[in-house]
């Protein structure tokens, strides 16, 4: 008998092949789609689980709250991981990473220097806590003495041509000479190390030594004993302020006491997060690697799910379009002795063998469009074919499919009886129709949200691009790196301003772009108490740097090289001024000072405001910045008179040669820099587009093969109504407006909720768009062109086609 | 004696009022007859056909088949008489568009789970006594209405059941099909197989062993 359901499954899809076809290819899309999101979700909530006992790994975090400013920070002290380490029997191990950022490196054979863009400090105990195994070296003893440092494949295969390194020297930044003493495996794409490709001996880091509990620089990961309660352990780390901290400010600062610390509302907190917890839940200005949005998470499993379901819903609304022969023979087979069950295992069969054979081509298709989707979305996914999980969450899909998209044959039109079906066409009554007319609404506000999401994300994105950002970042090209080029930086810069295209040049490490950045707390001249302090970025610039990027002045002037007292002049921006509560005016000649401790402290006199500008993203607001005149050297920012590169870019380079002789030439232009600190949301707008055009193809999908079924069965009604002498118009008006009706439903109930989801999404930036009625007006009318176009098609055809021979058909 | 009907009424409700489809009707069939039923359109053949079948209900009176009181049995009950003893032809053939003529007459022996090897003795010996062996392997559309008829009849014939239905079964076909099927009915009726055909064609029902008039929903026996 089952031989026979599958013969009757096989055979009742083989007459019917265009319905068939398009569930199959419905199917197939949608769990392609969703299949590549789920991998895509499980990627992300699966971070850095590869190391060993990842749930025992915790970072120990920071909240500060110290003159007016509040801070969290991933980063903590240096001493605190012994302290830990000490003080805890439940802290097995303790392993501190301190940040590099990209650096030179050159074999010590070789001339050339090549830049490593993730470098770090690690502790000896990296290798061992995160269980990393070493190709060549010794994990025992390789990050132990000071200038040795541990690379991954990739990074030792660029330096040397091979992996076998083990011995051989490397020079830092030109200075400092390093030993390679352990060579690993790339790291893993979903982990927080993944960027980072040379791990030098903490060891080498006096700093990291020192018992200074003022400066929070150290990532800070703690090994805990199995069964330790995590809970208890954050109530302990109280203690930590007591006994060390505040000792260490009162013996630091003079006049500080333990009580007026704590007495002005201030506090220093910590708590640990789980290391798998990072990625999703962690959201601090500095992390070591860039981590992703639960938010996203959730709208793309929302994405997912819906691609499915769309799919099933063609499946089911099918199904229903052909309940009339069903039913007959759901008739037929209960007079020949068949009996309910059988008839919901036959229609079972058929759904089941139509979602196993579109699982499979979905298989097939996901791993086709993989290395697009891991462009796409920046991963590096792949399908875990060796996981036998993975096989049982197929199966498990395809039986839930099978069930849900069988369903409408299998349990309604099965409980048909005989009589009523045989008689003709009596018991297809309206509610049919109307469970059919839900799920087309249904598809088509899915469309219409996922449209409407969409178009606010892009909007969203354009909005930020082409925002008024208070400085001008076109045609700037940065040059990194600088530094390399030691004392030779100033000649460069005039040289480069020699150049016909360049208008104008600036040197320093701080950039509205990503860059360094540096904070500290100050205090106007007279008000020295903590609780006047304010946190504020600190950038040393040159002269050069307003003109260069167009920063508007409100009062006052800018650097002049020329006078000396300028090494002592401060440029504060807006938001500082604000903070400080004065106006433009009376803030000029106002003194700050970043010094509490003993003497007189050096102040700076505030000689100009600049305009805010927007050297954070967008999604923040503008914080308080102070520019002082003072030599740093990581970039050169080039302001070009035109967009015209052909020669510029060689002519610098030469220059860069000259002045830099074997340093790399590494430069990028600020508004794609710009762009690049958007990537995130770009990636969500794009994954986004992608998956609403899959979804609105699947769901006119369905409404293609449903007109065409409507025009099918109607095809009489079209014969006379022909003959009695309408228009291929109006016939082609009434077979479209009743699909019209529906969409215009589904319109009415997406727009208020893809509305309402898109401001929220949109809450996240401080500056933002609204959504605007013409873009829902655009997705509405984007869904109806579709539907017509789709509808239409069908209806025509059956309008223009000949009567007499469609009625004598019948 | 194979069936008999005792004071059968079955109605439905119009307007709050009763409109009676069967009316008071009398019937008793033996077994080995060959019945004919008439009656203008609208008469109610079709509907007591539908009752004989247990296919549909009726609200009052008493319904005997064989041994059994049809009006205490459950529906469960009453599919599996049928299904064991009551053969069904259509007017309109009603065969299965997607299933060959073979897997047609194959049909009702897979719901009563005959073994595979004896299945295909039977639907052989089928398609042996009706001559279309040749047109196994078509599908209904490819065949004439009255070879439609044919495989109809040999799907009602499969399971050998004691009593056919026969609703207008020539109502679609020529006189010369039409001729033809009635002299099968006369052959399968002469092997002991009751039938009850319903019929609007005088020729057709001279075949029968017996006539029996219908009229607004009783037997008229005028
Ligand atoms: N569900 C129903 N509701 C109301 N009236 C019904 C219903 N079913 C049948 N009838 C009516 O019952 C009467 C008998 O119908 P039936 O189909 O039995 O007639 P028939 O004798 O088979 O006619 P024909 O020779 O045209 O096939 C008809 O008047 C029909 O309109
Ligand atoms: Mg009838």
């Amino acid at each position: 008998m089952i031989r026979n359901y599958f013969k009757m499954g096989l055979r009742g899809l083989k007459n019917q092949p265009f319905f068939t076809l398009i569930n199959t290819l419905g199917l197939a899309i949608g769990t392609a789609g969703g299949l590549l999101i789920a991998l895509y979700v499980y990627d992300e909530l699966n971070h850095d689980e590869m190391f060993a006992d990842s749930d025992l790994i915790h970072r120990i975090d920071m909240e500060i709250k110290f003159g007016g400013a509040e801070i969290k920070s991933a980063e903590s002290a240096a001493p605190l991981a012994g302290a830990l380490k000490n003080d805890f029997p439940e802290v097995e191990q303790t392993t501190r990473f301190r940040i590099q950022g990209s650096n030179l490196f050159r074999d010590t054979q070789k001339t050339d220097n090549i830049k490593e863009l993730h470098t770090t400090y690690a502790d000896s105990t990296l290798l061992e806590m995160f269980d990393l195994e070493l190709i060549h070296g010794n994990r025992k003893t390789a990050l132990k003495k000071p200038n040795t440092l541990v690379m991954t494949r990739t990074a030792a295969e660029n330096h040397f041509g091979s992996v076998d390194v083990v011995g051989k020297n490397l020079l830092l930044n030109n200075k400092e000479m390093y030993q390679v003493t352990g060579v690993m495996e790339d790291l893993p794409s979903n982990s927080f190390l993944k960027d980072y490709t040379i791990f030098m001996a903490m060891a080498g880091n006096v700093a990291s030594r020192e018992d200074i509990w003022g400066g929070n620089n150290y990532f800070t990961f703690i090994k805990v004993s199995p069964d330790t309660s995590m809970e208890k352990f954050q109530l302990q780390l109280d203690g930590l302020l007591e006994k060390y901290v505040l000792p260490w400010a009162t013996r630091t600062f003079p006049g500080m006491t333990a009580e007026s610390f704590l007495a002005s509302g201030n506090y220093i907190r910590y708590h640990s997060i789980p290391l798998t917890d990072i990625h999703l839940h962690s959201n601090n200005k500095v992390e070591m690697s860039k981590v992703g949005d639960m938010q996203n998470v959730y709208i793309l499993s929302f994405i997912g799910f819906f691609l499915i379901f769309l799919a099933s819903v063609n499946f089911m609304n099918l199904s229903t379009a052909h309940s009339l022969k069903r039913a007959k023979e759901v008739g037929i087979r209960k007079t020949l002795g068949s009996n309910r069950g059988q008839l919901i295992i036959q229609f079972l069969t058929e759904s089941g063998i139509v979602v196993f054979v579109s699982m499979l081509l979905a298989v097939l298709v996901s791993s086709i469009a993989l290395p697009f989707f891991n462009d796409l979305a920046g991963r590096a996914i792949s399908i875990p074919f060796e996981n036998p999980m993975f096989y049982g969450w197929l199966i498990l899909i395809t039986i839930i499919l099978g069930l849900i998209s069988g369903s409408y044959p299998a349990f309604v039109i099965s409980k048909f009886a005989p009589i009523d079906t045989l008689k003709g066409n009596s018991f297809q009554t309206s509610s049919k129709w109307n469970m059919r007319s839900v799920l087309v609404v249904f598809q088509f506000g899915v469309a219409v949200f996922l449209i409407v999401g969409t178009l606010v994300v892009f909007q969203q994105l354009k909005f930020i691009q082409n925002k008024d950002l208070g400085f001008d970042k076109e045609q700037v090209l940065i040059i990194n790196d600088t530094y390399a080029a030691g004392d030779q930086v100033n000649a460069m810069r005039q040289e480069i301003l020699n150049l016909s295209a360049v208008q104008n040049a600036t040197v320093s490490s701080f950039m509205p772009v990503s860059s360094s950045r540096s904070s500290t707390s100050f205090f106007q001249e007279g008000k020295m108490d903590q609780q006047y302090a304010i946190q504020s970025q600190v950038w040393k610039v040159d002269e050069h740097y307003l003109n260069t990027l167009d920063l508007k002045l409100i009062s006052g002037r800018n650097f002049n090289g020329q006078f000396v007292s300028d090494s002592t002049a401060v440029i504060i921006n807006e938001s500082t001024l604000k903070t400080l509560g004065l106006d433009a005016e009376e803030a000029l000649g106002v003194r700050i000072t970043q010094e509490v401790e003993l003497g007189e402290p050096l102040y700076f006199k505030i000689i100009g405001v600049v305009q805010d500008f927007h050297y954070e993203s967008l999604r923040d607001d503008i914080g308080a910045l102070a520019l002082f005149m003072d030599r740093s050297t990581g970039y050169m920012a080039i302001k070009l008179k035109t967009a015209d590169l052909t020669d510029i870019l060689s002519n610098i380079e030469n220059i860069w040669a000259s002045k830099a002789p074997g340093q790399p030439f590494d430069y990028r232009f600020m508004d794609d820099a710009f762009e690049t600190s958007y990537k995130e949301e770009q990636r969500l707008g794009s994954i986004f587009m992608v998956f609403t055009c899959l979804s609105i193809f699947i769901a006119c999908l369905g409404l293609f093969a449903l007109a065409m079924y409507n025009a099918q069965t109607r095809t009489k009604e079209i014969g006379v109504r022909k003959v009695l002498g309408a228009s291929v118009r109006q016939i082609t008006f009434r077979l479209t407006l009743n699909f019209l009706k529906l969409v215009g439903v589904a319109i009415l109930f997406a727009l208020p909720l893809g509305w309402y989801f898109m401001d929220i999404w949109l809450r996240d930036f401080t500056y933002r768009i609204q959504v605007g009625w013409q873009t829902l007006g655009f997705a509405a009318l984007l869904v109806i062109f579709i539907a017509i176009f789709t509808v239409s098609f069908q209806a025509i055809k059956a309008a223009i086609a000949n009567p007499v021979k469609s009625l004598r058909t019948e | 004696m194979l069936l008999k009907l005792n004071h059968i009424y079955k109605w439905v409700k119009s307007g709050g009022r009763r409109v009676f489809l069967l009316n008071d009707l009398n019937l008793t069939i033996e077994k080995g007859e060959f019945i004919s039923l008439m009656g203008p359109s609208g008469s109610g053949k079709s509907t007591l056909f539908n009752v004989i079948a247990m296919l549909d209900t009726f609200d009052e009176g008493d319904y005997f088949f064989e041994n059994e009181t049809i009006h205490d049995l459950n529906s469960k009950q009453k599919t599996k008489l049928f299904n064991e003893n009551i053969g069904f032809i259509f007017q309109a053939y009603h065969l299965l568009d997607d299933l060959t003529v073979y897997e047609n007459i194959e049909t009702p022996l897979l719901y009563k789970k005959i073994k595979s090897s004896e299945r295909k003795a039977l639907v052989a010996d089928m398609l042996d006594k009706f001559n279309i062996v040749g047109k196994k392997d078509l599908f209904p559309h490819q065949l004439s209405g009255g070879q439609q008829q044919l495989v109809g009849i040999a799907r009602a014939l499969i399971i050998k059941p004691k009593l056919i239905l026969a609703d207008e079964p020539t109502g679609n076909l020529n006189s010369t099909q039409s001729d033809e099927i009635m002299q099968l009915f006369k052959d399968l009726n002469t092997e002991g197989i009751t039938i009850i055909q319903a019929t609007h064609s005088e020729s057709n029902a001279a075949y029968g062993s017996r006539l029996i008039k219908l009229l607004d929903g009783s037997v008229n026996n005028k």
